[in-house]
């Protein structure tokens, strides 16, 4: 009954109802931006603040409390990030132990993930089962024995692992390597077979293949498994505040020297918080359309 | 008769590929010269030759994952399920081999829980699944309201998509401080509000004690909707239109389109998404650590802290090691209930 059709359609698209709607979603809309957004404001808003003035803040009395607008703005948190906190030294080394898993793991992912994604070889299944388990175990399980072997290393070879860029970047990479190898293989199997058949045609070899025809194809995958490298390396805390010391401290744990059991520095824990997100969110914004497809698909399927 | 002579790949790298490209020729050759004799006598190194000609190449391949995954992933934990039976302290970390055995006696201080150390083991495991069941579900929830309300063309949508997206791609260790310092009793933000809303009258500790758990959750809920959001706005995308134009034409109201179309589309996104949710929520340590630090009290402890604590504060490494396997039981356990749940209501379905 093409009537009924029609009836029962148009309340639904009529001006009146249509701009209530959108109405509606505008305040649903502005209500989901400033809950995203306020603890953003109040970072900011932290970091231009004095510390006198925030020591002197109170919520309890009336004209003293915690402004969103700081009363005398200051640069002085961002000019004095580095004195109490070697922040920039821990920024670059969280830049090194980054870059270095990251260079790593998507090597390491993207032969391992070609090898899967083309070859049928006995033995590939319980491969993929335990690339896979190794996801769901506590990263904790792993950082006692980690400690217990670097230690032992040490004394016994008098190789130094603990505290070095090479150890954290090993112990990183591991870590990346499932969710990459996951990852990767799935960009890998959504190119035709075909390619590779005419290129071995052509006369190229195995890592030529690779090289030459998949990686350009794979770009997308292959960006999106490298930022994810980088940021895992950027954002772990747990192995870091174990296996980290002076020397190779990672942003992530140094960021929280500011607040110690004498003194809590807020303000400059603000500045320093923008200066450590930075790298994050601009390689982020810069590659999101890869980096969102890569881990939807890498998270729908695995 | 070359015996190979098909055109799949593994096989056409026979004259080129780096590894295949001798004993390719010379079975080839002889194969020529008297092709039944070479056939029947050295059949099953022909074979054997064949497959390392065709599959060999992979192996070398996944190599190098294998070798660094088995030497940080496998043989690591073998040595963490070891050190569990042993009794390892500061002094003999370094000749931890030689550290005696003592069979199940880590496991018992680390869960007996009439103990000091199996009561906050209990209470951690517990405190975990609490904050699991409530951030999993409050994100699980959100996500899906914001994705379903973006899931319309409107102008700014990709700026949108990308604000949204904040939390989950800023570092744990910013994102957890910032919400410590929104947290603080005189001078954060949360106090402020409730006082001015008169809901408070003094401020609240909210970092210490029993309302910590609840500080980090609401921290924790805010980091992790937007990928739930993320991973169900894809889930949408797959949904084809006609589903919604035909179940409209039908009558069917906006609730019903959402309960008879949309939940059930997006179930296998749902699945994957929760199974995940929970395999990372017992791993949750970071939102811990960086609001509460190392010891956030009985009432917000959680395994990894407990463990953390015990290992590298008391040096107990045996207890800890103890502890955390027992923790990965638990994962796997639920892993297992979980999937055989998921199997159970899809036969019920089919």
């Amino acid at each position: 009954m093409p009537t009924a059709v029609l009836e029962r359609r148009p309340p639904g698209r009529s001006g009146k109802r249509n701009i209530v709607g959108w109405i509606w979603f505008g305040l649903a809309l502005a209500a989901v931006l400033t809950v995203v957004l306020v603890p953003y404001g109040w970072m900011v808003s932290g970091s231009f603040k004095s510390s006198v003035e925030l020591q002197a803040a109170d919520v309890t009395r009336p004209g003293q409390e915690p402004s969103w607008i700081p009363r005398e703005p200051t640069l002085d948190n961002y000019r004095n990030v580095n004195r109490t906190v070697r922040i920039l030294d821990y920024l670059r080394n969280s830049l090194i132990i980054s870059t270095g898993t990251m260079v790593l793991a998507t090597t390491l992912a993207l032969l391992a993930a070609y090898a899967l994604s083309r070859w049928a070889f006995p033995g590939r299944n319980a491969y993929v089962v335990s690339v896979l388990s190794t996801q769901m175990l506590p990263g904790i399980l792993f950082l006692i024995p980690y400690f217990i072997l670097f230690t032992w290393l040490r004394n016994q070879f008098g190789i130094q692992l603990r505290d070095t860029y090479v150890g954290m970047i090993i112990t990183y990479t591991s870590f990346a390597l499932p969710f990459s190898i996951v990852m990767l293989r799935s960009f890998l199997d959504s190119i035709p077979v075909e390619l590779d058949e005419q290129a071995q045609i052509d006369g190229a070899s195995r890592l030529r293949i690779l090289f030459s025809v998949l990686l350009p194809l794979a770009r997308p995958g292959i960006v999106s498994v490298a930022i994810y490298c980088f940021i895992m390396g950027w954002n772990e805390v747990l192995f870091a505040s174990v296996l980290t010391g002076t020397s190779t401290r990672t942003v992530a744990v140094g960021l929280l020297e500011y607040i110690t059991a004498h003194e809590a520095r807020w303000t400059m824990m603000m500045a320093a918080s923008i200066i450590v997100s930075v790298p994050v969110l601009v390689l982020f914004s810069f590659l999101q359309r890869y980096v969102i497809s890569g881990l939807v698909s890498g998270a729908v399927k695995g | 008769m070359p015996p190979d002579g098909s055109a799949r790949p593994g096989v056409a790298s026979k004259r080129t590929g780096p590894l295949g490209a001798p004993p390719a020729t010379t079975a080839q050759a002889q194969g020529t010269a008297q092709p039944q004799a070479a056939f029947q006598t050295r059949g099953a190194l022909y074979k054997f030759r064949r497959f390392l000609i065709r599959t060999g190449p992979a192996y070398l391949f996944i190599l190098p994952a294998v070798s660094a995954m088995l030497l940080v992933h496998y043989i690591p934990m073998a040595g963490g399920i070891l050190v569990a039976f042993k009794d390892i302290n500061l002094f003999t970390v370094s000749r931890w081999y030689d550290a005696p055995w003592v069979g199940f006696a880590n496991f018992v201080q680390g869960l007996d829980p009439g103990g000091f150390l199996g009561g906050r083991f209990w209470r951690a495991l517990w405190n975990v699944s609490f904050f699991g069941a409530v951030t999993i579900t409050a994100g699980y929830v959100i996500g899906m309201a914001v994705a379903l309300l973006l899931n319309r063309e409107f102008p700014g949508r990709t700026l949108v998509r990308g604000i949204i997206l904040l939390p989950y791609i800023t570092p744990d260790s910013v994102a957890y401080s910032v919400w410590r310092f929104i947290f603080q009793a005189r001078i954060g933000l949360v106090n402020m509000w409730l006082m001015k809303l008169g809901i408070i009258d003094e401020p609240v500790i909210w970092l210490v004690g029993s309302n910590a758990i609840y500080a980090v959750m609401l921290a924790a809920i805010w980091k992790g909707w937007p990928f739930a959001a993320l991973v169900l706005q894809a889930g949408l995308q797959t949904i084809p239109r006609e589903l919604y134009e035909s179940a409209m034409i039908d009558g069917a109201s906006r609730w019903q389109r959402f309960r008879y179309i949309t939940l059930p589309m997006l179930a296998p996104v749902t699945r994957i998404l929760i199974l995940v949710s929970i395999l990372w929520n017992y791993n949750a340590f970071n939102q811990f650590y960086v609001m509460l630090g190392k010891d956030p009290g009985p009432a917000a402890d959680v395994p990894s802290t407990l463990i953390l604590r015990e290992t590298f504060n008391t040096f107990n490494f045996g207890v800890g090691s103890a502890m955390s396997v027992v923790l990965m039981g638990v994962m796997l356990v639920l892993t297992m209930v979980y999937l055989r749940a998921l199997r159970a209501a899809e036969r019920g379905q089919a």
